[in-house]
């Protein structure tokens, strides 16, 4: 029979994004994805060199609008590597509790839409945001807003942590603790849910390796590589926390690296917050400081995004980046596609994309 | 590379030097955790390079990019397509620092 051609977005509710795909089945098996991504490309990277430091932080935590803070971070490491700026030690921890919290945040809102996408209408969907406003509305009163915060400087933060902040946050880690426990109870135990899941899209481990793939789905698909772990940065070498790694990294076992991985930023950030002192002093330098110092010749920093690795390869110059560029983990795991949806049903082609989780303001840049 | 066990191509970029264009490889080993860089210099005026795809899968994208943004042909691969400036018809290749924005007459496919 001959291969019917079918186009699929850009504007698409799985697709998260506008991207568009166009799928080749024969009958209902697919033969081949391509994907066609950049209707949200802006030109991050030029747009950097263009303006001073301090200007791109803003610009970077558009890049990915579910896990800004973390996009914020990196950006902002790698002009204090450039500058040689400490940071201060409270405002290390501070960090770290604010990006374990924001990649909590990131899952969760990855796991309701996934639950959305594969028929398990609205339950985990509604538990993913209920707790997920919870952990907004923390990151709220220490940024001063909702989505996008903005709120790290050099060597610290922009303001001081709210005076119950310590108090709140373990107040959240225990509610969470119980609140994410219910999760297994509608998805592992849900027959659409496993039959949509298990074995679909799987993805061996030297085809996870040499395509390049990073965070959850490299670890579902059994290698162990988290830069937190590889390169640890703050605190994380002091803290103790496991990786999730699964075997057959198919959409299921990306589904449970990412929940255990909830789990374990619980278990760090009540680490942290064992760690940071009451009276805690995180506010960073003003900015005036930048260009004074000797500056090396390339900056690269490493990061581990909720959706993978990171890095910022940096040239700096004295006022602005000569040159910045950017690695986003989607853009790389989204390049997969095509080989995980070969010969798979036209319909799990979504499970499979909602399995990566996706975000295409960073895939295009 | 890779025989020594860097098995991992973690970024494909370039840095536009203005007389010379470098393209950056950023190599990873997953066993050992060592991170190695790359530098390549091209020349400015016919920067060619070659496709490392045989070895890395991951390079499809990345040398898609930087054929498209840099202008750099990637000798190997054959009818290259753009990834990210689909519908871009500027004249110049747009992360060259001979790009100036706003300068650039360009004009959007019909």
């Amino acid at each position: 029979m001959a291969l019917v051609r079918i186009n699929v977005g850009p504007v698409h509710p799985s697709t998260h994004g506008v991207l568009r795909l166009v799928v080749d089945v024969d009958g209902d098996t697919v033969k081949n994805v391509e994907c066609h991504i950049g209707f949200l490309h802006r030109g991050v990277e030029k747009l950097c060199e263009t303006r001073m430091y301090m200007q791109n932080p803003s610009y970077m935590e558009k890049l990915d609008y579910i896990a800004p803070l973390s996009w914020d971070e990196m950006y902002v490491s790698a002009v204090e590597q450039a500058m040689g700026a400490e940071v201060k030690q409270d405002a290390q921890y501070a960090r770290m509790i604010l990006l374990e919290f924001q990649r909590i945040a990131s899952h969760l809102l990855w796991l309701g839409t996934l639950a959305n996408d594969l028929g398990q209408m609205f339950t985990a969907f509604m538990w993913a945001f209920r707790d997920r406003a919870k952990v907004i509305k923390l990151l709220e009163d220490v940024a001063g807003s909702r989505m996008f915060y903005v709120n790290v400087r050099i060597g610290g933060l922009y303001m001081p942590l709210p005076k119950d902040f310590k108090e709140r946050s373990y107040a959240l880690v225990d509610y969470l603790e119980g609140a994410l426990r219910e999760y297994p109870e509608v998805l592992d135990d849900n027959e659409v849910f496993m039959e949509r899941t298990r074995g679909v899209g799987a993805l061996s481990r030297e085809d996870a390796i040499n395509y390049g793939v990073s965070g959850p789905v490299l670890r579902a698909s059994g290698v162990a590589e988290d830069v937190r772990k590889s390169q640890p940065y703050y605190a994380y070498g002091k803290v103790n926390f496991e990786l999730p790694v699964m075997r057959k990294g198919d959409s299921f076992d990306r589904y449970r690296v990412r929940y255990e991985e909830m789990l374990q930023s619980l278990s760090i950030i009540r680490q942290t917050l064992a760690l940071l002192p009451d009276e805690s002093d995180v506010v960073g330098q003003p900015i005036k400081l930048i260009g004074q110092q000797a500056k090396p010749d390339t900056v690269i920093t490493r990061r581990e995004l909720p959706r993978g690795e990171g890095i910022v390869y940096m040239i700096p110059e004295k006022q602005r980046p000569y040159r910045i560029s950017l690695r986003s983990p989607t853009f790389i795991n989204l390049a997969v596609l095509q080989k995980l949806c070969e010969d798979v049903k036209f319909a799990d082609v979504f499970a499979i994309m909602g399995s990566l989780d996706l975000v295409l303001g960073e895939i295009d840049r | 590379m890779k025989a020594k066990g860097f098995d991992y191509l973690s970024k494909i970029t370039a840095v536009d030097y203005v007389s010379y264009l470098e393209a950056v490889y950023i190599l990873y080993n997953t066993d050992s955790k060592q991170m190695e860089v790359l530098r390549v210099k091209l020349d400015a005026q016919n920067p060619e390079v070659d496709s490392v795809m045989e070895l890395y899968k991951a390079a499809d994208w990345y040398e898609r990019e930087m054929s498209e943004m840099f202008g750099i042909r990637i000798a190997g691969r054959q009818n290259i397509k753009r990834l990210l400036l689909r519908e871009w018809n500027g004249s110049e290749p747009p992360l060259r620092k001979s790009f100036v924005w706003g300068k650039n007459d360009y004009k959007r496919l019909p």
